[in-house]
Parts: structure tokens; C-alpha cells; sequence
């Protein structure tokens, strides 16, 4: 559009010709004596006279010139530029997994979308500005600190490849905020309360689909957001697993494997999933219907698998209906052959630990052995602890001399080492808190329950209580090298040296106790009888404990990457290489069977709800999104404008000096 | 049209000859590089031997030979007859050809006054040494007004007849010379003062001039705006004499070659005249008669 500028010179350009048309054109008579050499002269330029004309006017050239240089600035010429406002750029290119849709028209993934417009604003940086890159999926990444060498970010942004990880843009926010806002001594009031260095001012521009974490608690100070969401407008097709288990519920359902279906599409979709056991396919379900944004449960059945299995299989949920994002259309989990906890009950009689292990339940979860506190003494109780024959010993009321090498449950008193210690025992206890979210306290409800004296404990320092009563913590879990030590503060039945029965806690008639039971064997016993290890998620780190002990193990990925780990003790390996989801497996060295299999799921909802957010909030702020980057028209016409003004001057002094360049 | 801006300035009111100017024209002598007869006896100094005072050299009698000029003193020294050799001295044919088309008007002074002062000047020399002078405007009529001066009494009337000249009188200057030509038969010096602006060509006025076995001067007169044209833009030239129009651009690249092209006219001209015997002389209005006259033409061998 022509502003106001732009009509005023239009309506000047007609004039301006015209009057360089009456200064050209028209000929001024003039006698001379006799036109006779002039023509002569004329005569030797009439040879192809209409070149040899146009290469002589260079007037005429520059008037056109001009006009249409004046002509061309009217219609505002400009280009769709990108301004970038400040000096110092900060580049959050989101690497994670949902950036790998290719909803963008060419099938393009969004990644390769969000790296192409920063390497455009890259472009358009002004010479002294300086850029800064930052990738990010659930950890952050500076790809490239700050740095005024174009090509360099470019090359470093190009570098920035997919992850299959979820996404946590926090870190990348503390990354990038480093130099914007560098940090105080905690202490404002104290005259060492000093600042580190100066606040560097930057625009922050966010590269994502928003399928991150929303941040709280971070404060962007001098950091100037922009957020450029990635991804197609109108809502992408796409039909995910976002959650797969593999359980047995020790009825008499059998094995299953669980699944949920997401539909982050405005349309109703129906989709064939197949489900493979082993690599092959085990069984189907064609057309399952999914409602647009909806989630729908599924479940195969797999009884029968678990007979006469004695190595992990590998499963496989596959949704066979290709959409934008591939990710998640697989799912995977694993096998693992039954296995029964070996328990070790030491106590004088107490009927109600017995009551509990006879259960159907954990009778199918464990192998239990019920002995006298004086069975610590023998030297077959010493080789069975030392060797690590038992999954978990329980000790009611006793002390060993020695911690056994496996995890323990101490009932009423506590291990023999410095770090846990116990007081008097005091009453009332009042049960105030439970740590619901431990596997340990999973189910448990200890509201209705009485205890009626308890000793506080104290135990090392990565104790996690998970009973509480008035006066401190009455139960508590802590590590204790590769093992657990769970110690209750009190007992449940006393006996006296005359052999009396004393209930110091009603909890053995409610339900929660079989239940606590029941989580005390499947956590501390390694009782589960099949793990689908579905917390691995693509980037964490995997624990790996090996059966019997080995120094080094190998671990195969899904590609059949190999790569040996070195024991950390304890039979404990860690692998910190499970950037891609699919079945990983552990071989053993000597005799190069797969020994254990572990799936890496990413099941992430979030990532698989491919719509792109409008809007992301960092602590207290929102940021909304631009939508389609800001185009701003650079004009040129002033430029023009410019260019005209000098050939109108050159134009006149040639015309007056009649000098030809 | 504006005649600053096209050079035609009539200066007419300058005289034709100063005082100075007469004076040290009085000096002069119009020389010819051949031998004419005259018609009268003059003040030339004739290659003939004659009968002037000036002793030139002795020869041996032989019968025939008037006595009157016998050495008698000779005689009676050697007893020998020696004729007595005499200096003829006889007078010349001069003419002076001014052009005088509408061409000759332009320049400051304009070429057509220039070409009467130079003329005049000539003229006087010739008049000094009791030539026959002759001078004469270009007119293709079969008759002409036109004086036959001798003596230095006579200036005034060739004087005026030249005051009386008009430019405007457009004819070819072929024609013209050939009209000359029938009209005249004597031998002598021709000066043809021109400008040669001839669309139609000079070469056969100058053919009919060394047919006559003329001892011929060409003075080929140019005004400064000619010469280096001082002009701008775009112009429609306009011939004076045909009134044929040129329409040009000036530019710096035209003028060069206009300038060329009139240094190659120049050294066609010189060099046709060249090959004729016919002494070629490009002048200026600028440069002043008497420096023309005291210089240039002495070096030609015009004057002495």
C-alpha cells in the first residue's frame, strides 16, 4: 500500500518528465554560416544512428533511469523481513520428541521447521549482535554460547538433532537466564551482598510446539520472551499409545497387558493395534474406535505365557495407522519369567505375619521362611545372609550381629549400625502422616489405626519417614549400600519372657496390614513376578541389577549397539544410554544369553497431543504465542528515493557540462 | 534569433585600414613566384632585363642590339662591345577575390569585414608599387563595378569600394570564379579570400583559377565560433545561405567530432591547394590583419 509519501512522488513523477522533456526536446534554432560540416559530422552518427543514439543520450538513459527508479519508490517496494529488536538473542530450539512431527505442509518435522526460522533470524541479526543457542527436550543443552559469528550459529543449529525425550524447557530457561540475570549473594541485607556481574539484557525467543511443562517459579527478569510456536495451525492427526503395562493380578484374570489409546485429533478415529509377543504377533484389535481428544483403555490377555517360561520375552503394541507422529504409535514392554521373593520371617510366634503369608496372594509372590531369633546364631543363617540367598529378611523384635546382604524389615527395633537410632518409646502415638506416594505405603490407610507406644527414629541421612506421629518419625525406609532397610519404630506383638501375648497396635485387623505386607515383599523382596519396567523413559538412567554377581555386563540396544558397563557394586550396573525407546537388552558375558530385557517407553501424553499451545507460562507470565512470525515489511523506497535524487543531479551536470562519464 | 548567439556581430564601424596599419604596409612589396609581363612599365622589379636605372649585367654585342646600350667606356678599355644589361622594372596584376555569401556575414569582427580589411591591405601594398590591383567581390554577373586601381592616389577609392560591398550575394563559388575568370585575363597574383562554405565544393573554382596560370593565395577565413563552437543543448541549426536545418544534441563527443571533421576539411583544402601550386592559408577572424599580413603572409612568400 502507498502511504501518503508514496502518492505525493507518484503525482510528482509526470511533472518532473515533463519538465526534463521541454529541457531535452525541444530544440533551441539556431543560425549558423553553413550547416555543411555539421552535417558532415552528423552524417559520420548516422550509422546504425538508433544505437549510436541511444549509447550517445546518456540524458535520456538517466531520465528513465530516474523515472522509473521514482516509479519503483512509489510502489514502496519492501521485503518480508524478520526485525530483531535488542542486541543479544537467545535461541530455545525444543528438541524434543513431538518436535519430531512432520504435520508441517512438505513433511517437514517441526524441528527442521524451527531450526530454519532461527537460522533466518540468525540472517537478520544486526553485525554486533550477539546469539546464544539453547536446545532443549527434559535437560538443556547450550549448543552455543553466546557468540557474533553467524555461520558458527548456523552451524551449531544445524548440529541440534531429535530426541525422543519429553520436554522440560526449566532448565533451558535457568541456562539462559545465566547471563541475563547473574546471581546475588543469598544475603541482600549483608554489605557482601554483591552483584556477580552485570545483567545482560536479551530477547529469549522459544522455538516449540509448547508441549512443555509449564514452569513455575522461575522469574524471566531481563530476559524479553518471544515465543514461536512450531507446528501445524489446524489440529494434526495423530492417534498415540500414551500408557502400556504388563501385570498379572494373581487372580484368576492371568497376564495382561494394559494400554491407553490418545486421540489428540478433532476427528473420531478407528485404528487396527496389534500386539506382538517375541516378534510375532500375538493378537489384534482391528478398527478400535477413539473419539476425537479422547483416551480409551485397552487390554490383551496373555495367560498362558507365563508357563514354563524361564527367559524375558520382548512385547510389542503397535498401532498400525500411520499419522504425523510415529513415536507413539509403538509401544513396548517385557516378560520377565515368575519368580518367587525368598523371605526370611525371624519372630517368636507372631500369628499374624504367618496369617498374612499364607494369603493366595503371597503365597504365588514369595517363598517364605518362618524362624526363631535364634536361628541368627547358626552358621547356616550366616552363609544364606553373607551369600545373598534371601530377598528380604524380616526381623520382629531381633537384632543380627551383622547386616545381611539383602534388604530388611526391622520390626520394633533397629539395625546395628550407628546411623539408625531409636528413642524411648513414648505414648500415645498418634499417627499424623503417611508417605502415600511410596511403593512401601502404597493402598496403606493407617487413619483408623492405633498404636499405642512407639520410639522415634533416626536413620541416615537419605531416610525417607513414611509414618509420622506427633513426636517424630515411627517408621522410615533409608538406603543402605545397594539394599533398603525398612524400620518400624514399633511392635505389633509383644511377648513377654513368660511367653504372655501384648498387642502394642491393632493394625494386623485392618486390611492395610496385608497390604503393607504385600508391598514390604513385591518392593523389598523383588517379589513382582513380572516387570514391565515402564518408568524407563528414553534419557534416564537404567539400574541394572544382575542375578548373580559379574563385574562387567553388556547391554545391547534396539539397534544391537553393544556396550559393556562395569559393575558399581553391589551388583549394580547403570546405563546411561537409553536415548531411543524399544527393548534393551542385558547380556550375560559368559554365556552370551539375554539375561534380562528392559523396554524404554517414552508414553508421554503431553508429547503425544501434537496440538500446538497457544501460549506457555513461565512463572507467573504467559507468554503468547506469535502465531506466524512477525513479518516486517524493510522498506526500500527511501533507498530509491535516494538513487533518484543523485542520478537528477548527475543528470544536471551533464547536462550542463555536457561531460560524458 | 539571437545574433550574439550566433556570432554576427557587424563591426563596420571600425575602418577598414588604420594609420598605423598604411604605414607599415607602405613598406611591403606584393612578390610573385612567377614571371608576368606587365602591361605598363611599374615599379616591379621584372625578371626581364630592361630598362630601369639599376645596373644588372654586361653581354657581348651582338648585331641587332640597340647601340644605345653599348658600353662605350668598355670599349675603349677593352675594344670589345659589351651590351649594357638594365633591371626591368614593371608593374603587376593584382587581384583580391572576397566571397560574399550570407556565410561571410558571421563571426565578431565578421569574416566578410575581415576579408575587406585583408583585402584592402593587400590592395594598398599593391597600389604602394604602382600594381595594378583589383579588387573584387565574388558575383557569378557577367559584369562587374569593380575598379582597376593603380597608384597610391587610388586608395581612397578602393576604399570606398569596399564600403560599399554588401555581403548576401549567394552564388557558387565556382560560378562565381568562372565569371572571374571570363571577365579577366590578365596574369598576376590572386588572392581569394573565402571562408569556403560551398556545399557544391571549392575544388573546381580553384581548378578554373590554376587554369589561368594564376599565381594563386587562397586565405581561407573562419570565425571563432566556428572554429570551436561554443553551444549547448539541443539545437536546430539553421543555413544562412540555403536555409537547410541540421538538428543536433550537442555533446562532448559531437563536438570532438566536429572538430575533427573540420581539421580533415582544413587538410583536404591544404592539400588539394598543395598539389596545385596554389599557397593554402587558414586564418582566424581573431588574428589581426596587420600580424596576418606582416607574419604570416610574409613567411608564404606573399608579401616582402
Amino acid at each position: 500500500m502507498l502511504g501518503p509519501m508514496g502518492w505525493i512522488l507518484l503525482g510528482l513523477v509526470p511533472p518532473m518528465i515533463l519538465l526534463l522533456y521541454f529541457l531535452k526536446l525541444r530544440r533551441m534554432p539556431l543560425e549558423v554560416p553553413s550547416t555543411y560540416l555539421w552535417t558532415k559530422t552528423i552524417e559520420d552518427l548516422h550509422v546504425n544512428s538508433i544505437w549510436q543514439r541511444l549509447r550517445n543520450s546518456l540524458l535520456l538513459l538517466l531520465q528513465i533511469l530516474l523515472a522509473l527508479l521514482l516509479l519503483l519508490a512509489c510502489l514502496g517496494p519492501g521485503c518480508q523481513g524478520q526485525k530483531l529488536a535488542g542486541d543479544r538473542f537467545i535461541h530455545l530450539i525444543d528438541q524434543s520428541a513431538s518436535m519430531s512431527a512432520t504435520d508441517l505442509p512438505g513433511g517437514q518435522t517441526r524441528l527442521e521447521f524451527a531450526k530454519q526460522e532461527a537460522a533466518k533470524l540468525i540472517d537478520s541479526m544486526d553485525s554486533g549482535d550477539a546469539a546464544m543457542i539453547i536446545s532443549f527436550s527434559d535437560r538443556a543443552n547450550v549448543q552455543q554460547s553466546y557468540t557474533r559469528n553467524r555461520s558458527l550459529l548456523k552451524r551449531k543449529l544445524a548440529e541440534i538433532q531429535q530426541t525422543q525425550r519429553s520436554s522440560d524447557i526449566g532448565e533451558a530457561l535457568l541456562a539462559a537466564s545465566g547471563l541475563a540475570n547473574p546471581g546475588r549473594t543469598s544475603d541482600r541485607e549483608s554489605e557482601r551482598d554483591v552483584q556477580v556481574a552485570d545483567a545482560l539484557a536479551a530477547s529469549l525467543i522459544i522455538f516449540s510446539d509448547g508441549a512443555v511443562k509449564d514452569v513455575a517459579n522461575f522469574s524471566l527478569g531481563n530476559l524479553a520472551p518471544e515465543y514461536r510456536p512450531v507446528g501445524a495451525l489446524d489440529v494434526p492427526n495423530n492417534v498415540g499409545i500414551t500408557a502400556f503395562a504388563i501385570s498379572d493380578d494373581l487372580d484368576s484374570v492371568g497376564l495382561q497387558a494394559f494400554a491407553q489409546i490418545q486421540n489428540s485429533d478433532d476427528e473420531d478415529h478407528s485404528v487396527d493395534v496389534e500386539l506382538y509377543v517375541n516378534g510375532e504377533i500375538h493378537d489384534l484389535q482391528n478398527a478400535f474406535e477413539v473419539q476425537a481428544g479422547d483416551t480409551r483403555g485397552i487390554s490383551f490377555d496373555l495367560s498362558g505365557l507365563l508357563d514354563g517360561l524361564e527367559s524375558p520375552l520382548p512385547v510389542r503394541l503397535e498401532i498400525k495407522d500411520p499419522d504425523v507422529y510415529l513415536l507413539d504409535n509403538v509401544a513396548y514392554g517385557t516378560i520377565q519369567p515368575p519368580r518367587q521373593a525368598r523371605v526370611l520371617v525371624l519372630t517368636r510366634n507372631n500369628p499374624y505375619l504367618q496369617y498374612v503369608f499364607e494369603t493366595d496372594r503371597l503365597a504365588k509372590l514369595s517363598q517364605v521362611e518362618f524362624k526363631e531369633p535364634g536361628f541368627l546364631q547358626t552358621k547356616e543363617y550366616r552363609d544364606n545372609a553373607m551369600l545373598g540367598v534371601y530377598d528380604c529378611v524380616i526381623f520382629d523384635q531381633c537384632i543380627p550381629e551383622a547386616m545381611p546382604q539383602c534388604n530388611t524389615v526391622f520390626i520394633g527395633s533397629v539395625p546395628p549400625n550407628d546411623q539408625w537410632q531409636a528413642s524411648e518409646r513414648e505414648f500415645p502415638t498418634l499417627v499424623v502422616d503417611t508417605d502415600d506416594s511410596h511403593p512401601l505405603m502404597y493402598n496403606v490407610q493407617m487413619g483408623n489405626v492405633l498404636i499405642i507406644e512407639s520410639t522415634r527414629l533416626s536413620g541416615p541421612q537419605a531416610m525417607v519417614t513414611l509414618m509420622e506421629s506427633t513426636a517424630g518419625p515411627i517408621m522410615g525406609v533409608g538406603p543402605r549400600g545397594g539394599f533398603e532397610d525398612l524400620v518400624i519404630g514399633f511392635p505389633i506383638v509383644e511377648y513377654s519372657d513368660q511367653g504372655e501375648e501384648a498387642h502394642n497396635s491393632d493394625w494386623p485387623n485392618h486390611l492395610s496390614f496385608p497390604l503393607f505386607v504385600q508391598n514390604v515383599v513385591i518392593a523389598l523382596g523383588g517379589g513382582a513376578r513380572f516387570d514391565a519396567n515402564q518408568g524407563t523413559r528414553p534419557g534416564e538412567l537404567v539400574n541394572i541389577r544382575t542375578v548373580v554377581p559379574s563385574s562387567t555386563i553388556t547391554v545391547r540396544d534396539p539397534e544391537g549397539e553393544t556396550v559393556s558397563l562395569g559393575s558399581r557394586g553391589d551388583r549394580r550396573f547403570v546405563y546411561g544410554s537409553a536415548d531411543s525407546t524399544g527393548i534393551y537388552s542385558v547380556i550375560d558375558q559368559a554365556s552370551n544369553r539375554e539375561q534380562q530385557l528392559f523396554p524404554v517407553n517414552l508414553l508421554d501424553p503431553r508429547e503425544s497431543n501434537l496440538v500446538v499451545r497457544e501460549k506457555l507460562e513461565v512463572g507467573y507470565e504467559e507468554i503468547a504465542g506469535t502465531v506466524e512470525s512477525i513479518p516486517e515489511t524493510r522498506q526500500f523506497w527511501p533507498w530509491l528515493v535516494l538513487f533518484a535524487l543523485i542520478v537528477l543531479i548527475l543528470e544536471w551536470f551533464i547536462y550542463n557540462r555536457r561531460v560524458f562519464i | 534569433m539571437s545574433k550574439v548567439a550566433s556570432g554576427i556581430v557587424s563591426s563596420q564601424k571600425e575602418p577598414l585600414l588604420t594609420p598605423e596599419l598604411l604605414s607599415q604596409l607602405e613598406r611591403l612589396e606584393l612578390v610573385s613566384r612567377k614571371i608576368f609581363r606587365g602591361r605598363m612599365k611599374g615599379e616591379r622589379r621584372s625578371k626581364r632585363k630592361g630598362q630601369s636605372v639599376e645596373f644588372a649585367d654586361f653581354r657581348n654585342y651582338v648585331a641587332g642590339d640597340d647601340l644605345r646600350f653599348i658600353d662605350w667606356n668598355m670599349y675603349a678599355r677593352l675594344d670589345k662591345l659589351f651590351l649594357k644589361l638594365f633591371m626591368e622594372e614593371e608593374d603587376l596584376h593584382f587581384y583580391a577575390l572576397i566571397d560574399g555569401s550570407s556565410s561571410m556575414e558571421f563571426g565578431d569582427p565578421s569574416k566578410f569585414h575581415y576579408a575587406k580589411q585583408l583585402a584592402a591591405a593587400l590592395g594598398y601594398i599593391g597600389l604602394c608599387r604602382a600594381d595594378r590591383v583589383k579588387v573584387e567581390m565574388l558575383d557569378s554577373s557577367p559584369t562587374s563595378s569593380a575598379p582597376v586601381l593603380r597608384g597610391k592616389g587610388n586608395l581612397w577609392r578602393m576604399l570606398q569600394y569596399l564600403d560599399g560591398l554588401q555581403a548576401g550575394n549567394n552564388c557558387t563559388l565556382a560560378e562565381a570564379v568562372k565569371s572571374f575568370s571570363l571577365r579577366n585575363s590578365g596574369k598576376g597574383i590572386l588572392v581569394l579570400i573565402t571562408d569556403l562554405m560551398d556545399k557544391s565544393g571549392y575544388e573546381s573554382a580553384l581548378r578554373y583559377l590554376v587554369a589561368r596560370n594564376l599565381d594563386v593565395y587562397l586565405i581561407h577565413v573562419l570565425s571563432q565560433p566556428e572554429i570551436d563552437p561554443d553551444i549547448n543543448g539541443d539545437l536546430r541549426l539553421l543555413d544562412c545561405e540555403d536555409g537547410d536545418v541540421a538538428e543536433i544534441s550537442v555533446s562532448q563527443r559531437l563536438i570532438d567530432r566536429y572538430r575533427q571533421t573540420l581539421a580533415r576539411y582544413i587538410e583536404e583544402a591544404r592539400e588539394f591547394c598543395a598539389r596545385r601550386g596554389i599557397v593554402y592559408m587558414m586564418t582566424s577572424t581573431e588574428r589581426p590583419v596587420d600580424r596576418l599580413v606582416s607574419r604570416y603572409l610574409r613567411q608564404r612568400g606573399l608579401v616582402r
